[in-house]
């Protein structure tokens, strides 16, 4: 750890990246030393988002909760981008790599910081979206699930890290409410393909219809938010959206 | 009734033909169920065999089939149509009895290593329980449909079961050391029970470990009988299903490590333990205390079978824990960087509020110091 990552904190200055280097790749299936609440209610979201947990709020008031999630926020850029969009709703963003959460943690401190009032409404945490869902988001909780440029581990014998999977689904479909929706942006189009087929298989999505899709404002903004989109543009590789809605819950027979 | 004994010899019966040649493996069952009447039994094993049974009118094999992967678990629906079989990379599986030949098909797949599945009793529901911490409730008509998380354990969950009289009720156990009970459709846990403060005083270590390897249950009078790994004891605790508890009845201090447990349906508890001389024990309520029967003829028969069969389980003798490798392990210094993270910026704070209120900054500089870098 370096003396200027303290002083960068200390004043809540801009984080730079260069003090949060990781490997690229984590394997999510591994056991991580990560801390996560044993269940969504054990969870001190206060802490998370103070401005939303006010000590004189009038009693019976349902506490606020995590609206969107942002799976492998990576740096943070569709959250601050999130949080100017819907600044009454929460969002979190999760990312597996320890060094890059603690730099996003550090970005949305300093805009907190730059622009007092603003920015409250979004935080990282660092945690295992193949693993721990169930355990940060009540069932139906969330209206929002993005993920924006996910590795794409091209290897067969990788497959099963790839974060969108029959598996993973059900989780998804379990988190999200029905009329949620799921936005996924890659550039690399065998993954595009991949997720266009996982979701549409599932019986629990199904594609947004085209002529809903021209008045989301998202749209237009989620290839050219974060890093990995920036660099995908530098790099001349055309980013690829899908949306897909959370279905109905089957009947119970 | 057909005194004989049905013996079935896996090391006999169709191997796979795998090309590679690779991954053979043993003779040894790994999970095996009846069908809730009995009619029907499945075992798989380390081959990775499926091979179910009909018992009525008597024994009889009516396929051998092949899993995916090694399974650790499985269960037969009550309309006795189908098995659900659970593996090591958190898959489950149906296999159809009604086509006994018929190949399996994914039903749900968790994240982890699948240690258990049960089903309601009604077949409505079917509840998986994961290496991680989870037990996931599905609809078992439409398994992709997720109706509830048990969430709370803090390790692996090693049994879960269906309280048969109670079908609201879920019974768990975990090697975080307690039996949990919930209600499983809802995911809310009703009751957490601490086994080192019920079994803790008679353990040898003071860190000792309660995991559940075996649970039977007794719908007369809703006992509950576990066994731990490791710990050659059976405990034995009664349902209130009302207050939604479960109550420490008893202990049963065996002399070799146990092996299985299992009710008979009018109370009887069977004992299998490591030890060629008495295999088998039987234990009998009376007055509310549970005491060694040895006088039943049922008991000497089944006793005698065993030890004319002993080869077929003098294999296990000496095993070691099934469990120890499943604790969850880390790998990485993320935890301590970022306790040191906190701790720091906690330092910062304090430091802005000592200067606020005149006091000297000491104590960063000393933080800085005494921290080695990353
Ligand atoms: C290619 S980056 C994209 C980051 C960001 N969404 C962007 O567009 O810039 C993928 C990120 O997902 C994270 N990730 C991978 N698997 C994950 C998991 N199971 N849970 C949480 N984050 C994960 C990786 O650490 C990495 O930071």
């Amino acid at each position: 750890m370096a003396a200027a990552e303290e002083k960068e904190e200390e004043a809540a200055l801009p984080p730079q990246k260069r003090f949060y280097r990781q490997r690229a790749h984590s394997n999510p299936l591994a056991d991580h030393t990560l801390c996560y609440p044993s269940r969504p209610q054990d969870m001190d979201w206060a802490s998370l988002f103070p401005s939303f947990f006010p000590p004189e709020a009038p009693p019976g008031t349902p506490p606020a909760r995590v609206e969107f999630a942002d799976v492998g926020c990576g740096y943070g850029g569709l959250l601050v981008a999130l949080s100017e969009l819907f600044p009454r709703s929460l969002a979190l963003g999760l990312e597996l790599r320890g060094k890059v959460a603690a730099f996003t943690r550090a970005r949305i401190r300093a805009l907190q910081a730059a622009q007092p009032g603003r920015f409250g409404n979004v935080a990282c945490v660092r945690g295992n979206a193949m693993k721990h869902l169930p355990h940060f988001f009540l069932r139906g909780q969330l209206s929002k699930l993005f993920f924006l440029f996910p590795d794409p581990h091209f290897k067969r014998t990788k497959h099963k890290w790839r974060i969108i999977s029959p598996a993973m689904l059900a989780e998804y479909g379990f988190v999200l409410r029905p009329g949620g929706l799921v936005y996924t942006v890659t550039d690399v189009p065998e993954l595009h393909q991949w997720m266009l087929q996982h979701f549409g298989e599932h019986p629990l999505f199904e594609p947004l219809p085209p002529g809903q899709l021209a008045a989301d404002p998202l749209l237009p903004l989620l290839p050219a938010v974060t890093e990995e989109g920036q660099r995908a543009r530098r790099a001349g590789r055309p980013p690829s959206t899908a949306v897909f809605r959370r279905r109905p819950d089957p009947p119970v027979l | 009734s057909d005194e004989s004994l049905f013996v079935y010899d896996c090391s006999s019966a169709e191997k796979q033909q795998d090309g590679k040649g690779t991954d053979k493996g043993s003779d040894d069952i790994l999970a095996f169920a009846f069908s809730p009447s009995g009619g029907y039994f499945a075992l798989t094993d380390d081959s990775k065999r499926l091979i179910l049974f009909q018992t009525k009118p008597s024994w009889e094999c009516l396929s051998v089939r092949f899993v995916n992967r090694r399974c650790t678990s499985l269960v037969i629906t009550a309309a006795e149509d189908k098995i659900f079989v659970a593996d090591k990379s958190g898959d489950v599986y149906s296999y159809s009895i009604t086509e006994p030949k018929a190949d399996g098909k994914l039903e749900l797949g968790h994240v982890s290593l699948l240690m258990d599945v049960a089903l309601s009793a009604d077949d409505q529901y079917i509840l998986t329980a994961d290496r991680d911490e989870k037990i996931r409730v599905s609809l078992t008509k439409a398994p992709y449909s997720i109706v509830s998380y048990c969430m709370g354990h803090r390790e692996f969950v090693s049994k879960i079961l269906v309280i048969p009289n109670c079908p609201d009720l879920l019974l768990s156990a975990s090697g975080d050391s307690t039996l949990r009970l919930w209600q499983y459709k809802s995911g809310e846990e009703v009751h957490c029970c601490q086994l080192s403060t019920i079994c803790g005083p008679q353990a040898a270590k003071p860190d000792q470990k309660y995991t559940v390897s075996r649970i039977t249950y007794c719908c007369q009078g809703g006992y509950v009988a576990i066994l731990c790994d490791s710990i050659p004891t059976v405990y034995i605790f009664q349902l209130d299903a009302t207050a939604q508890q479960l109550l420490y009845k008893q202990q049963i201090s065996l002399k070799h490590k146990g092996w299985d447990i299992a009710f008979e349906e009018m109370g009887d508890l069977w004992i299998l333990q490591e030890d060629k001389e008495a295999p088998l024990l039987m234990y009998r309520a009376c007055d509310g205390q549970w005491k060694a029967v040895t006088d039943d003829k049922g008991l000497q028969k089944m006793s005698e079978y065993i030890q004319d069969n002993w080869t077929v389980f003098e294999g296990f003798v000496g095993a070691g824990s099934y469990y120890s490798h499943l604790y969850k392990a880390s790998f990485d210094n993320m935890d301590e960087y970022l306790q040191r993270k906190e701790k720091r910026l906690q330092q910062q704070k304090k430091k802005k509020q000592d200067l606020q209120h005149g006091s000297s900054g000491q104590a960063k500089k000393k933080m800085k110091t005494e921290e080695p870098s990353l």
